[in-house]
């Protein structure tokens, strides 16, 4: 559960309910599991309206094979950088998740697919899946892939994307991980035209005592962009100026402090982060400088509980555009789970 | 760009090097008549996921959470207990494997979204 306060720089304050998330799960047996993730977002789901979102965002079988090999189907979640498949809220700092995992890997990133994952010694692991590909139809300059998920909603499945992730943990307190997802997204135009998307991503977070330390790279290549922003110019009117090349990065260290048993833990953060979706334009396109930006993100949090994040920070966010600024912003947040 | 990629890696090398620098592993102490683990669990891991002991020697399992309260089941044994959250005393339970082999354990506690992320193997020589 995640309930936010958000007030932007120049703007009115908001109060949003961001997420209500039900986990469901069933055993059928020691080695046959179902796992299902059902969440609404802002609180609120009109038709047809930006109102809200009710997502089926897990909805899995897992089988349980053998250390090395097991079979996962259904609605899963892309094993991509370090926030994706781990985002209750008490997990990580910050009122809302780095700005690298919202335009650069659109989390909470989830398709319908199905593949292995296993174990394979000395604190290796890994899983690969064949899943539904983003629609390229929906991309665009500001967020990047973002709304190009199908969300397991009739995906089209016609060339289905690969995606992967090699983790390494065999250092106590070290999770290194690098992953990729790859696929053919140009799948909705007439005539058919191929808009292959690749996004590569490595990231490591380690805790020693009450120091953590985060980091994550991610890069994404949109081959014929041109030809996209052509196809999308003629079918809507106005060139959607979509980048061949996306990329982001982020730093961050925190520090847990007055911790009690039974009064709880604070922790201190800060972390930049520099995120740019026009990274590498097509031939003839310029990049909107307003979406190379950069994000100072400092603040605190006190955990109650192992499973109660209260948060606060402030976000300095800055871009590349003499002209258009990007507002800073004060958030407080409350998430917990259970 | 290569600065920045330069800077990015310099980032992710810098924690790959704080962490070497623990050299901290599986702590697997031999006393005269057992042997102890030091188990950390967290979302969505146990650290060690694997170790290896002697047969014959019952094994102390030293466990702790880094972070929810998580379950830890050794499969088709009776032991299953309750990993106490973050902060709270580790619990300790002791193993007798009644033969060499692969024993798997897992969280058998929901404890989030990648859950069935969490298992292990105790090798017994």
């Amino acid at each position: 559960m995640d309930f936010h306060f958000n007030k932007p720089e120049f703007e009115d304050a908001t109060l949003d309910f961001h997420r209500f998330v039900l986990l469901v799960t069933h055993r059928f047996s020691d080695r046959i599991r179902f796992v299902g993730e059902l969440e609404v977002e802002h609180a609120f789901v009109e038709g047809l309206e930006e109102a809200g979102e009710l997502e089926l965002e897990q909805a899995y079988v897992d089988f349980l094979l053998s250390r090395s090999i097991n079979v996962r189907a259904g609605m899963i979640l892309m094993p991509i950088g370090i926030i994706n498949e781990r985002h209750e809220p008490p997990v990580f700092y910050g009122v809302e998740r780095p700005f690298v995992d919202t335009f650069i890997v659109p989390t909470t990133w989830f398709e319908a697919g199905a593949g292995i994952h296993g174990e394979i010694g000395r604190g290796w692991r890994y899983r690969t899946f064949v899943a539904a590909p983003l629609n390229a139809r929906e991309f665009s300059a500001d967020e990047g892939l973002r709304e190009g998920r199908q969300k397991g909603s009739e995906a089209n499945i016609g060339r289905p994307a690969l995606t992967g992730r090699l983790e390494y943990l065999g250092v106590r307190g070290l999770t290194a991980g690098a992953s990729f997802w790859t696929g053919r997204s140009g799948f909705e135009f007439r005539p058919r035209f191929d808009v292959p998307v690749t996004l590569g991503e490595f990231d490591a977070r380690y805790t020693r005592g009450p120091l953590e330390l985060r980091g994550q790279f991610a890069q994404v290549a949109i081959s014929n962009a041109k030809e996209l922003n052509d196809a999308m110019g003629r079918s809507v009117g106005v060139d959607p100026n979509i980048a061949r090349s996306l990329r982001g990065f982020y730093g961050e260290a925190g520090y847990r402090f007055l911790s009690t048993a039974s009064s709880g833990e604070f922790g201190a953060f800060v972390r930049y982060e520099n995120f740019d979706t026009q990274f590498r334009m097509p031939d003839g396109y310029v990049p909107l400088k307003e979406f190379d930006r950069d994000a100072t993100v400092f603040g605190l949090t006190y955990w109650p509980d192992p499973d109660i994040a209260i948060k606060t920070d402030y976000s300095v966010i800055r871009n590349q555009s003499t002209t258009i600024t990007a507002p800073n912003s004060f958030n407080i947040g409350l998430g917990w789970w259970f | 760009m290569n600065t920045l990629f330069t800077r990015s890696g310099l980032l992710l090398g810098l924690v790959t090097l704080l962490a070497g620098s623990a050299g901290a592993s599986s702590r697997i102490a031999a006393a005269a008549q057992s042997e102890t683990v030091d188990i950390v669990a967290e979302r969505f891991s146990f650290s060690p996921s694997e170790f290896r002991v002697k047969a014959g020697v019952p094994i102390e399992i030293r466990l702790r959470s880094d972070d929810t309260d998580h379950g830890f089941r050794i499969l088709e044994t009776d032991i299953n207990v309750r990993i106490p959250k973050r902060g709270k005393a580790p619990l300790t339970v002791t193993f007798q494997p009644p033969a060499p082999g692969r024993y798997t354990f897992e969280c058998s506690h929901v404890c989030g979204a990648g859950h069935a992320f969490m298992r292990g193997t105790i090798i017994v020589q």
